[in-house]
């Protein structure tokens, strides 16, 4: 599923907050980054965060004539400006979006949330967390302590697929360590605490 | 609200009892009557500001302790740091060991499942006690010796510590792995301990475990921004010091 990642820039702490207000008022999942710096540097918060929304006061995005459209994983970004009555025209042509903050709430969430469905990051549905037949698969070689290398030599895929799989396997159970792991595997009886107990001393 | 120094010691607890441990590392025993945290602090002989910068960076994760920084030595703070790993060793974890082992001999027929959870833990022990060996037979040391260097007091085994190039940029975050060992304990508890047991029986575990992971947070939390700072900044003066020679 596409995570909402919102990159916040406003050296004005009032508006941060409000904006962060309206944001847990939708009651949507989403990760964060605040910068209050005017002299930050924009394009290493680009990647680090990899934002899909940028919202900003306007001026805070001067110093950069280029806005980033897409960022590293490829996705579109959008930018959602905070404007008031004495924003130049010139410098709100550059958002895609504007939130005018002088605007009463109710107004301000339906603007919120519609904007931000529009940019497809709000509507999908969440995604099922259930492992499908290979992750299973993947999970107990995982368990039962075998390299990616090893999994991908028996599944006869690469070690590509493997790391994706992997990657697919700790976000849906929230598990990210290989001891984790196999106390997961061993609770719900994919692999049994003998089984790994032959490793052990195999490994001794 | 940070607290300052004017506020009573036992307000400071009603806001926030999460600082017990906190003010027990101190050697603060209750009893405070209405004295202030600064009435408390000269009891114990404690210094006031470094007491606050600590009580704060606690209370308050986005708190940033910054203007006080330079007044504290290293070993003020390496002091407090090794407290902490001591009541880690020898209260948090013993505390959680022991909450699973009387699980795990109270509930015979999820004997197994719950010892597989404890093996994970024992793991995660272990691997926050190479942790925490490795900070204090590495970085403490390599802090305090800088500061004896600065202050004339050297010690005679100051000069080999220094000599080994040690910097603390080297002091990465190797934290990853044991954070993400206690994330996984916990969520593996919450979402898939299949659970004919009790579930109110692992609620003081999991209490136990949130309370260890915000400590480990802020133990983390001071390192970065107090102890790292004020040893670059000693770093720095060193060299400035053999540059002149």
């Amino acid at each position: 599923m596409k995570q909402l990642r919102i990159l916040l820039i406003s050296d004005s702490f009032i508006l941060r907050e409000g904006v962060k207000t309206l944001l847990s008022l939708l009651e949507r999942p989403y990760k964060m980054e605040e910068c209050e710096s005017p002299t930050f540097n924009f394009n290493r918060l680009l990647t680090k965060l990899k934002p899909n929304v940028v919202i900003a006061k306007p001026d805070m995005l001067l110093p950069y004539t280029v806005l980033p459209r897409k960022n590293d994983e490829n996705g579109q970004i959008y930018y959602v400006g905070l404007t008031d009555d004495h924003t130049p025209t010139k410098l709100k042509s550059r958002y895609d979006f504007l939130l005018p903050i002088g605007e009463d709430k109710t107004t301000l969430l339906q603007l919120l949330e519609s904007m931000l469905s529009s940019t497809g990051y709000l509507n999908e549905k969440p995604e099922s967390n259930t492992l499908s037949e290979r992750e299973l698969t993947i999970l107990k070689y995982i368990a039962l302590g075998n390299t990616n290398n090893e999994i991908a030599e028996r599944l006869f895929i690469s070690t590509h697929t493997v790391m994706t799989h992997r990657k697919n396997i700790t976000r849906k159970l929230g598990i990210k360590t290989v001891s984790g792991l196999t106390v997961y595997a061993i609770l719900n009886k994919l692999i049994k605490v003998e089984e790994l107990q032959v490793i052990k001393q195999e490994n001794k | 609200m940070h607290i300052h120094k004017d506020l009573k010691m036992a307000d400071v607890i009603h806001l926030n009892h999460h600082l017990l441990p906190v003010i027990n590392r101190f050697g603060i025993q209750l009893g405070f009557g209405d004295n202030s945290v600064e009435e408390v602090c000269q009891n114990y002989g404690l210094n006031l500001d470094f007491f606050l910068e600590i009580l704060n960076t606690f209370h308050d994760p986005t708190y940033f302790p910054l203007a006080n920084l330079q007044k504290f030595s290293a070993k003020m703070l390496i002091d407090y740091l090794q407290k902490t790993h001591q009541y880690y060793l020898e209260e948090k974890i013993p505390e959680i060991e022991n909450r699973i082992q009387h699980l795990i001999e109270d509930v015979a027929f999820e004997a197994q499942h719950l010892q597989v959870l404890m093996d994970f833990f024992i793991n995660y022990k272990n691997e926050l006690i190479s942790h925490i060996n490795s900070e204090e037979e590495r970085v403490y040391p390599y802090a305090l010796a800088l500061e004896r260097k600065l202050s004339g007091k050297v010690h005679i085994d100051d000069e080999l510590i220094l000599s080994r190039n040690y910097s603390i940029r080297l002091y990465e975050e190797d934290h990853d792995d044991v954070e993400s060992k206690l994330f996984d304990l916990k969520n593996i508890i919450i979402k898939y301990f299949p659970s004919p047991i009790e579930s109110s029986r692992f609620n003081s575990i999991l209490h136990e475990l949130f309370e260890l992971e915000n400590d480990l947070n802020n133990h983390g939390h001071i390192e970065d921004l107090i102890l790292v700072p004020i040893v670059e900044k000693m770093e720095k003066e060193l060299a400035e010091l053999s540059d002149k020679v």
